[in-house]
């Protein structure tokens, strides 16, 4: 028999299926008294979301994770074992941070150690959710690339040099478990993916699968207090119920439905590649003080799928400067100042290349022009981005041995304008990559665009 | 009565690398209510807190949470060399000077 029918051949429709979240953030760490308290529930699965968009386009475009090698194997180690011994499904979603190819050859790669190392033997399914240039590019043709935002209009060529991913819905999981799946590792997936599809496999309502996937997959941040612990989710076919496995994480009604707002730009729809989850009436209600039951949510099927696409390109190398100044008139004159050096550098290096200073205590921070106030000092950061490492860096030392000796109107500092934490102030800072594409993009066949490979561990 | 002493909890993120989001949460429906129909949280009023043109502020109260969201498009995709809040976590400064 496969996981899915055990899985089946197990549920008992008059208890409520329950599914267990983690991690919402896998390899920084899972906490184990609780996840080991949650294991101790037996739960009918264990999903887990591993990587975001949030920490920006780099580790996209460079194929890396953002957590570390040694964390994120403890954290498979744990997640895999806690699965196996009760024998239920092991769902993870955009893997590696990224998602794309890289970030999930790397993932699958400790599983498959872990497992050789454990003694354990399953059926591993793989997700991919590489989306190609040459698709992306059909869809621009064609109109059917639709930015999610302002962003400037990528070219073809920026679509060329980017690496692309797109999100699987709920589907993808369901197909791997369809196909014998014991354990599902994604590429870039919906966190509500993940959770949503065993509801979905044993026939429990969408509206319903869907908000309990949407609030559990960031585990327990939806208590007062928030926090990262494990958290059950236990669904009817009328409800659910949030607990947290750690028990001064409370999810109250007030702390969930306010939980729901975190990172949606639409508190009542949240779009998914199948599907809307509708909010509208979705109402909270405490059971006790640890755990609220949640109904009312809605779901209305999609008439066109539409997939979310994520690209990120590389712009270059990338130096940094560090230095700080307590003067006032430099302070006054910082602007100026950086404008007059970068003419200065620029004349000196003939190379191109792009600067960026963010001057701390005079804006450094705010990407709006509101509510500023100025300080007593300044930390100036000066970001530079050229063609290879030694330009970058190139022209980061020029600009920071100029700046420190400027002469400008009004000066008193000529001793040096800048006060440096640390030597050397300039500093070699990897590669530069941007967002290049944040759309939907019609597909006709999404299942197409996310193949699953099985094999046995 | 400032924003900040009525405010449970003012917090700022992107929804995406194109986005930001602001959540201004309440203990209260008391101070859920003032915050609601307070002008100084207007589209407009907002709009000058943060020095953008109206249209691009969006006001949706959330009554069930007692919670106010505010959807602002982020001038630089985040993450893009310049950028100075990759998550967006720090933008909600100006809303700490408003008087409801």
């Amino acid at each position: 028999m496969t996981m899915l029918e055990r899985l089946r051949a197990r549920h008992d429709p008059k208890r409520p299926l329950v599914g267990m979240s983690a991690s919402g953030q896998l390899g920084y760490g899972v906490i184990a008294p609780a996840f080991e308290a949650g294991v101790a529930r037996k739960p009918d699965f264990i999903g887990a979301d591993m990587g975001s968009v949030d920490p920006g386009p780099y580790y996209l475009g460079a194929g890396v994770m953002a957590t570390g090698a040694e964390r994120t194997k403890r954290d498979l180690r744990m997640l895999l074992l806690g699965a196996r011994k009760l024998d239920v499904p092991m769902l993870l979603g955009t893997a590696g941070t990224g998602g794309a190819s890289p970030h999930l050859d790397a993932t699958l790669a400790m599983i498959r150690e872990i497992a050789r190392e454990e003694g354990l033997h399953f059926n591993l399914a793989s997700i991919r959710a590489d989306i190609s240039s040459e698709a992306v590019i059909a869809a621009q043709r064609a109109g059917g690339l639709l930015p999610l935002g302002r962003i400037p209009v990528p070219t073809e060529e920026d679509i060329r040099a980017s690496r692309i991913v797109g999100q699987m819905g709920t589907s993808g999981f369901v197909r791997a478990l369809e196909m014998g799946a014991d354990v599902v590792i994604a590429g870039r997936a919906c966190d509500t993916g993940i959770f949503a599809a065993v509801p979905q496999l044993l026939g429990y309502p969408m509206g319903l699968a869907l908000h309990m996937a949407k609030i559990i997959e960031c585990c327990s941040l939806c208590c007062l207090p928030g926090g990262r612990d494990s958290i059950l989710g236990h669904l009817t076919h009328d409800d659910f119920v949030l607990e947290s496995m750690n028990p001064d994480r409370h999810a109250t009604p007030l702390s969930v439905a306010a939980h729901v707002l975190y990172e949606q730009d639409d508190p009542f729809s949240v779009s998914e590649p199948e599907g809307k989850l509708l909010l509208r009436d979705a109402q909270y209600e405490a059971v006790d003080q640890h755990r609220t039951r949640c109904f009312g949510a809605q779901y209305e099927e999609a008439i066109k799928f539409r997939i979310k696409i994520e690209g990120a390109q590389r712009l270059g190398a990338r130096a940094v400067m560090l230095a700080g100044s307590a003067d006032p008139v430099v302070i006054e004159k910082i602007d100026e100042i950086l404008r007059d050096v970068e003419t200065m550098t620029r004349s000196l290096y003939p190379h191109p290349f792009q600067l960026y200073p963010r001057v701390y205590g005079r804006r450094g921070v705010p990407l709006f022009e509101g509510g500023i106030r100025e300080a007593e000092e300044i930390f100036i950061l000066v970001e530079c981005v050229a063609a290879t490492a030694e330009i970058a860096k190139g022209a980061m030392l020029s600009f920071k041995q100029y700046c420190l000796h400027h002469g400008f109107a009004g000066r008193l500092s000529t001793g040096g304008n800048l006060a440096f934490p640390i030597t050397p102030p300039e500093l070699d800072a990897g590669d530069a990559y941007r967002f290049s594409l944040y759309h939907l993009m019609d597909v006709d066949r999404p299942d197409d665009l996310f193949p699953i490979t099985l094999e046995q561990v | 009565m400032r924003l900040r002493d009525a405010a449970r909890v003012l917090r700022s993120k992107n929804a995406g690398p194109l986005t930001v989001t602001l959540d201004l949460m309440f203990e209260t429906r008391e101070n859920f209510e003032r915050a609601v129909q307070s002008p100084a949280l207007s589209a407009a009023a907002l709009a000058r807190a943060y020095r953008i043109p109206a249209e691009d502020v969006r006001v949706i109260p959330v009554p069930l949470a007692l919670a106010i969201k505010v959807v602002l498009p982020r001038p630089i995709v985040a993450g893009s060399p310049g950028d100075t809040d990759v998550y967006g976590a720090q933008q909600h400064r100006p809303l700490m000077e408003i008087e409801l």
